[in-house]
């Protein structure tokens, strides 16, 4: 397990920006391009994402949840949060667009927090199109309604699948009653 | 559960759902809202906790390197933030944004001239005068922990003559310092010093990386330790001198200094 650098931030460490860069910056910005409609509205967002993790850093406690996932929270968060505010989802990517430029995700983390490798191997009890469904919301950022476009399904069972998934997952990591009693990755 | 009680419930599912992969209307918010007031048992940080889970699973092994100079101008602004008195950067963003204006890093140079002209001789003073120092840092750890380690470093198996100094470390918040005076200057494009940290739980072949430094004088210097793993429990600091950006396995054919943890 990967020793916290929030707390490192929140002490005004500057080798801890660095190395938070270092081991974030991929992740949130990767997740900026992803839930973005631009390259250039990812660059503002990522900056707006780092912002958020430096003023969260002392409100991060180590013993409600990992830092990746804690980092994901607060990236997810914000870039939703700019969509929704500037009454703007991702456009759904053409199909071969979509499937060229955003192959399928490996679900195999070689190293990574626990949390994730949890989440990986629950990711692959789901049913396949509970966890196409998921696919297409999560990881390439696409609308309900593109969803239902993309795989063929009524727009009523687009979300019926995320919802049935995302509490399978819930179930299977084991979360639910523990995190919400602790107050898991509150912000 | 009442029929209404379980509509609620779905209808709270439902919406943490949607907070989290779509955003909600401001109408929905409200609900939001609502409803979680009146769920005792809040579980939005589960599904949350799932999603974000899942994003680093899928991100980590897929992930794009952030580009160069976003990552410059996230540290500039950084610790341009820590030099400044706390509100700035909010009041700057609120204005850019309030404003509509979509163009790249706005609020940076805003802030920036902002920042260069009401504070301009709060930043004119040395940087070091106003960040926390490595040295501040330290006293504070050793003031606050209380179980802090505290070590002389001693002699290793090749000894630069005349360095010395301590090591102090912190197992609950996994924090240190090593202080060194007389330890030779290094040339960082040459060589370059690491720390490895000996965990009784793990190989004695596979230290823990403290992390790679520099020494830039030969009069006191205090370096932060950066565990790269959690150490449970250590019984040996060991420097050793490496190739630039170090190594991942020390061949440990140059180890000036060592520092043992003495058990009672």
């Amino acid at each position: 397990m990967r020793v916290p650098l929030l707390p490192r931030v929140a002490q005004g460490e500057i080798a801890a920006i660095d190395e938070c860069l270092d081991r974030y910056g991929g992740l949130i910005w990767s997740l900026a391009r992803r839930l973005s409609p631009s390259s250039p509205d990812a660059e503002d967002a990522v900056q707006e994402i780092f912002i958020d993790l430096w003023r969260s850093a002392a409100r991060y406690r180590e013993d409600l949840g990992e830092e990746e996932t804690f980092v994901a929270t607060v990236a997810r968060r914000r870039l939703i949060d700019r969509n929704r505010k500037l009454h703007r989802i991702p456009k759904p990517q053409p199909i071969d667009e979509t499937t060229l430029t955003y192959a399928s995700p490996e679900v195999t983390p070689i190293e990574t927090s626990e949390d994730a490798q949890r989440a990986a191997a629950c990711l692959k009890k789901l049913r396949d199109n509970e966890r196409e469904v998921l696919e297409l919301s999560i990881y390439h950022g696409m609308a309900h309604l593109g969803i239902s476009e993309r795989t063929g399904s009524p727009l009523g069972t687009v979300k019926t699948l995320i919802r049935r998934g995302l509490t399978q997952l819930r179930t299977c990591m084991r979360l639910g009653s523990r995190v919400s009693a602790e107050g898991g990755v509150a912000l | 559960m009442s029929t209404s009680g379980k509509a609620d419930k779905d209808r709270w599912e439902e919406l943490q759902i949607d907070r989290l992969l779509i955003g909600l209307s401001p109408d929905e918010q409200g609900e939001y809202e609502t409803l979680s007031r009146q769920m005792h048992s809040d579980p939005s940080g589960s599904f949350e906790r799932v999603v974000a889970s899942i994003d680093v699973t899928w991100l980590e092994s897929n992930s794009i390197p952030l580009p160069e100079h976003l990552r410059k101008a996230i540290r500039d602004q950084a610790v341009q933030e820590w030099l400044s008195p706390a509100p700035l950067l909010a009041k700057t963003l609120t204005v850019n944004r309030t404003a509509g204006r979509s163009t790249r890093l706005p609020w940076i140079v805003a802030a920036a001239c902002l920042a260069l002209s009401v504070f301009t001789p709060f930043l004119n003073r040395p940087a070091k005068d106003i960040l926390k120092s490595a040295a501040q840092l330290r006293t504070e750890l050793i003031a606050s922990a209380t179980d802090i380690i505290e070590l002389k470093w001693s002699v290793g198996p090749t000894p630069i003559a005349g360095a010395e100094g301590d090591v102090v470390w912190s197992p609950e918040r996994q924090q240190g310092f090593m202080r060194f005076r007389g330890l030779t200057v290094n040339e960082p494009t040459h060589q370059q010093y690491q720390l490895w940290i000996f965990d009784k739980n793990q190989d004695e072949k596979t230290p823990v990386d403290g992390g790679v430094f520099d020494i830039s004088s030969n009069g006191e210097v205090i370096i932060p330790i950066h565990a790269k793993l959690r150490v449970a429990d250590v019984y040996l600091f060991a420097v050793t001198i490496e190739k630039p950006g170090g190594v991942v396995v020390s061949t440990r054919e140059r180890l000036p200094l060592l520092a043992m943890v003495k058990r009672t």
